[in-house]
C-alpha cells in the first residue's frame, strides 16, 4: 500500500526534515520528514504512545523540536515562531478553556491575544454558527462537554487560522456532537484550510484527509493517499502496528 | 496562504492575562481568601507569641516591621504558586503557550495581577497589625506607603518567576517558598529595616540607599524574569 | 550526546595522585610548619580550611552561571552536566564554609552562630543550590529539569552578587583577612601555609568537578541503555 510521498513540493505549507524529539534522553519521536500541501488533509494514525501527540504539538510550535528542521509557509519555525503562531489553530482532547469564564469572555480573551481586530461580532457570529449563541453569558464550566467541545472549537477559529491542528477532536463526543463536528470538518476543508488530524477511528479519519501516515514506536511506518477502501486500509494498519488498536 | 495576523503587542498582552486572571480572582476569590485568612491567623499567632508587654517594652518600631513582613511574605506566597497553577485545569497553559505574545509578557501579566492581589492583601493587614499591637500608623501612612510598595514590587517580582518555576514541576507553596525565600533575603532585610526606620519617625533621606537599592533589584530581576521566562514557560 | 571522551577519564587519576599529595603537603604546611597565631590559638587553623573553601563556593557559582547560560542557549546536555557538576561541588564546598565557620566563631565570637550579613549570605547559597537539585528531581523530565534548574542558576549567582554587595552596607563583624593595602604582620610561613592550600584547594575543586560530570554523564548512558533494553 506504500505510494512515497506524494506531497507536492513547491506548495507545501508544513515541511520538516529530520523533525525529532528527545525529552532529555527519551526519544519520543524519530527523525521524521513530512510534507503537506497548501489546503491538504492528513491524517495520523498510530497505537498509543506512538509518538501523534508530540508530533502534532511539535508542528503547531508549542513544543520545541530536539533536532531537524520544520518551515510553513516556507519560513524557519524557529525564528518566526511568534509570528507563524498567528496562523495556527489547535484542538485536543484537553480544552484549553477556562471554565469559569464565559463562551463569549474566553472567545474575546484568546481574539484578543491573537490580536483579531474585531474580536466581537467575530465571536458572536462564531457562536452563533455553533449553535452556542444562547449560552454566550454562561460559564464554560456549565457546558455539556459536546458544548464545550464546541466552544474549543470556536476558540481554535477565532483568529481565522490557515493551518488547524486537530488531535484526538473525536474523544469523549457523544454521535451527534461527533457529527457536528464531522460537518465543520468538512468545511474547514472546502474553505481550504490546511489540516492535520489525529485519530483513532481509521474510516473517519480516512473519510477527512487527502493522505494519511502511521506512527508506531515514535517512527513513521508508512504513508500514504486516503482515496482507499476503509477495511482494506483496516486490514493494513493492523499488520503494520502489530494488531494493537 | 495570507499573512497571518499579529499577535497582541507586550503592553496588551500583559493588560489581557492580568485582565482576565483579575477576572477569575474577582469569581473565585481563589488565592484572596486563602491570603487572607492566612493573614489573619499569622496575626493571631504572633499576638500570642509577643503579648502586649513586650510590645510595649521594646517598642513597635522594633516589632512591626518584622511581623508585617512575615505575614506579607507568607501569604503572597498563595498568590505566587497559584499565579500557574490556575492555568493547569484544562490545559490553558497550552492556549497561553501557542498565542503569538512575547512570553515575557504573559509573566508581566501574571505579575500586574499578583500585584493587585498584594495590594489588596496590604491594605487589610497593614491596619490590622497596627491594631493588634496597638500603633498609630497614621503619622506614617505616607513614608510607609512608599516602602511597602517598592518592597511589594520586588518580592512580586521573584514570586512569580519562582511560583511558576514551582508550578511547572507540579508543587505549590512549599517549593516556591524554598526557591523564594532565600533569593528574597536581600529584599527582605531591606523591607525590615526600612519599614523600622519609618515607623521610627526616621527622614525618608535616611534610607535612600535602602530603597533605590530595591528599586534596583525589582528592575534587575524583573529584566532576568521576563528574558528568561520563554525558558520557564516552554514545554 | 558524545561517548565518553578518554581524555576526562585519563585525566582523573593523575589530579587524584596530585590532589592526595598536595594535600599531604598542605597538612604539613598547615600543622608542622605554620606557628600557631597568638591571639587566636589552634583554631586559627581552620582559616587555612574556610577561606579557600569560600573561594571555591565563588568558583562554582561562576561556573555554574556559565553552564546555566549556555545550555538555554544551545541546548546541548553537556553544558547542563557542568551545572550539575558545579551545582553540587557548590553545594560541597558551601557546606564546609558553613561547618568551619562557627567553630572557628565560636571561640572568636563567644556565639556558634550569628546573623552576620556573610554568613547568611552563605547559607542562602547553600538553600539555593539544594533547591535547584530538588526542582531537578521534581521534573518530569530531563529536559524540563535541566531548563529549570537553568534559570535558577542564572537567579542564583546574580542573588549571589547583590547579596555580597549588601554586605558591605551592614558592615558585617565577620573579619577581613589579608586586606588589600594593608601592613603584614603576619609570620611568612602562614602565607606560605595560605597559598599552598589554596593551590591545593583548587586541584581539588577541578577533581570533584571533573568527578561529578563524570558522575552526571554515566548517569545518562545507564539511563539510556535501560531504555534501549525496555524497548
Amino acid at each position: 500500500m506504500s505510494q512515497g510521498s506524494p506531497a507536492p513540493a513547491a506548495t507545501a505549507v508544513i515541511r520538516a526534515r529530520g523533525l525529532e524529539k528527545q525529552y532529555g534522553l527519551l526519544r519520543a519521536l524519530e527523525p521524521l520528514d513530512l510534507a503537506v500541501g497548501d489546503g491538504e488533509s492528513l491524517a495520523i494514525f498510530g497505537p498509543n504512545g506512538a509518538g501523534k501527540t508530540t508530533l502534532m504539538r511539535m508542528l503547531s510550535l508549542a513544543l520545541r523540536p530536539s533536532g531537524g528542521t520544520l518551515e510553513l509557509s516556507g519560513q524557519d519555525a524557529r525564528r518566526q515562531a511568534r509570528r507563524l503562531r498567528g496562523a495556527i489553530g489547535v484542538i485536543s482532547h484537553r480544552l484549553h478553556l477556562y471554565a469559569r469564564l464565559t463562551a463569549l469572555e474566553n472567545l474575546l480573551f484568546f481574539g484578543r491575544m491573537y490580536g483579531v481586530r474585531d474580536p466581537e461580532p467575530r465571536a458572536e457570529s462564531l457562536l452563533a454558527e455553533l449553535g452556542l449563541a444562547h449560552r454566550a453569558e454562561d460559564p464554560m464550566g456549565s457546558f455539556s462537554r459536546g458544548m464545550q467541545q464546541r466552544l474549543a472549537l470556536a476558540r481554535c477559529l477565532i483568529h481565522d487560522p490557515r493551518l488547524v491542528f486537530l488531535d484526538e477532536p473525536f474523544t469523549g463526543l457523544d454521535p451527534v456532537a461527533a457529527d457536528l463536528l464531522r460537518g465543520i470538518l468538512e468545511r474547514l476543508r472546502e474553505e481550504r484550510r490546511t489540516l492535520v488530524i489525529t485519530t483513532h477511528n481509521l474510516p473517519l479519519g480516512l473519510e477527512l484527509s487527502d493522505r494519511w501516515m502511521i506512527l508506531g514506536g515514535g517512527r513513521k511506518l508508512d504513508e500514504g493517499t486516503s482515496d482507499v477502501a476503509p477495511d482494506a486500509f483496516e486490514a493494513h494498519y493492523r499488520s503494520m502496528v502489530g494488531g494493537r488498536p | 496562504m495570507k499573512a497571518p495576523a499579529n499577535g497582541a503587542g507586550f503592553v496588551t498582552t500583559a493588560r489581557l492575562v492580568a485582565a482576565k486572571d483579575l477576572r477569575l480572582e474577582w469569581r473565585t476569590l481563589d488565592s484572596l481568601a486563602g491570603m487572607l485568612l492566612f493573614a489573619l491567623i499569622v496575626l493571631v499567632v504572633y499576638s500570642f507569641a509577643f503579648d502586649g508587654a513586650m510590645n510595649r517594652e521594646l517598642g513597635a518600631r522594633f516589632l512591626i516591621p518584622g511581623i508585617l513582613w512575615t505575614v506579607v511574605t507568607f501569604s503572597g506566597l498563595i498568590s505566587f504558586s497559584r499565579a500557574f497553577q490556575n492555568e493547569t485545569a484544562d490545559d490553558t497553559l497550552t492556549a497561553l503557550r501557542l498565542a503569538p505574545v512575547d512570553r515575557g509578557a504573559i509573566y508581566t501579566g501574571k505579575l500586574l495581577a499578583v500585584l493587585v492581589k498584594l495590594a489588596a492583601l496590604e491594605t487589610v493587614t497593614v491596619p490590622l497589625t497596627a491594631l493588634f499591637f496597638s500603633f498609630d500608623l497614621a503619622p506614617h501612612a505616607g513614608p510607609l506607603v512608599l516602602v511597602l510598595v517598592l518592597h511589594t514590587v520586588g518580592l512580586a517580582v521573584l514570586g512569580t518567576l519562582t511560583g511558576a518555576i514551582a508550578a511547572r514541576v507540579g508543587r505549590g507553596e512549599a517549593l516556591t517558598a524554598i526557591l523564594l525565600l532565600p533569593a528574597a533575603a536581600p529584599l527582605l532585610i531591606s523591607a525590615v529595616e526600612t519599614t523600622g526606620a519609618v515607623l521610627g519617625g526616621e527622614p525618608l533621606a535616611s534610607i535612600r540607599a535602602w530603597l533605590l537599592g530595591s528599586l534596583g533589584f525589582a528592575m534587575l530581576f524583573f529584566c532576568v524574569a521576563v528574558l528568561t521566562f520563554d525558558y520557564v514557560l516552554e514545554e | 550526546m558524545s561517548s565518553t571522551p578518554n581524555w576526562l577519564e585519563r585525566s582523573l587519576y593523575p589530579l587524584l595522585v596530585l590532589t592526595t599529595a598536595g594535600m599531604v603537603g598542605a597538612l604539613w604546611l598547615i600543622f608542622l610548619h605554620a606557628p600557631e597565631e597568638k591571639v587566636m590559638g589552634a583554631v586559627q587553623k581552620l582559616f587555612y580550611f574556610h577561606v579557600p573553601a569560600a573561594i571555591m563556593t565563588y568558583a562554582a557559582v561562576a561556573v555554574l552561571l556559565i553552564g546555566s547560560i549556555a545550555y538555554l542557549w544551545t541546548r546541548d546536555v553537556r553544558w547542563d552536566n557542568l551545572s550539575i557538576a558545579a551545582t553540587e561541588c557548590g553545594l560541597f564546598f558551601c557546606g564546609m564554609v558553613l561547618i568551619t565557620g562557627p567553630i572557628w566563631g565560636r571561640p572568636a565570637w563567644g556565639v556558634w552562630w550569628t546573623w552576620e550579613a556573610r554568613l547568611t549570605t552563605t547559607l542562602v547559597l547553600w538553600i539555593l543550590l539544594a533547591a535547584a537539585i530538588l526542582v531537578r528531581s521534581y521534573a518530569d523530565n530531563r529536559e524540563l529539569g535541566a531548563r529549570l534548574a537553568s534559570v535558577l542558576g542564572i537567579l542564583a549567582a546574580i542573588d549571589i552578587y547583590i547579596i555580597r554587595k549588601a554586605v558591605e552596607w551592614f558592615r558585617g563583624m565577620h573579619p577581613t583577612v589579608f586586606k588589600p593595602g594593608a601592613e603584614r604582620d603576619v609570620d611568612p610561613a602562614i602565607g606560605q601555609a595560605f597559598g599552598a592550600t589554596s593551590l591545593v584547594f583548587i586541584l581539588l575543586f577541578l577533581l570533584l568537578l571533573a568527578v561529578t560530570y563524570r558522575e552526571a554523564q554515566l548517569r545518562d548512558r545507564a539511563e539510556r541503555l535501560t531504555q534501549a533494553l525496555g524497548r
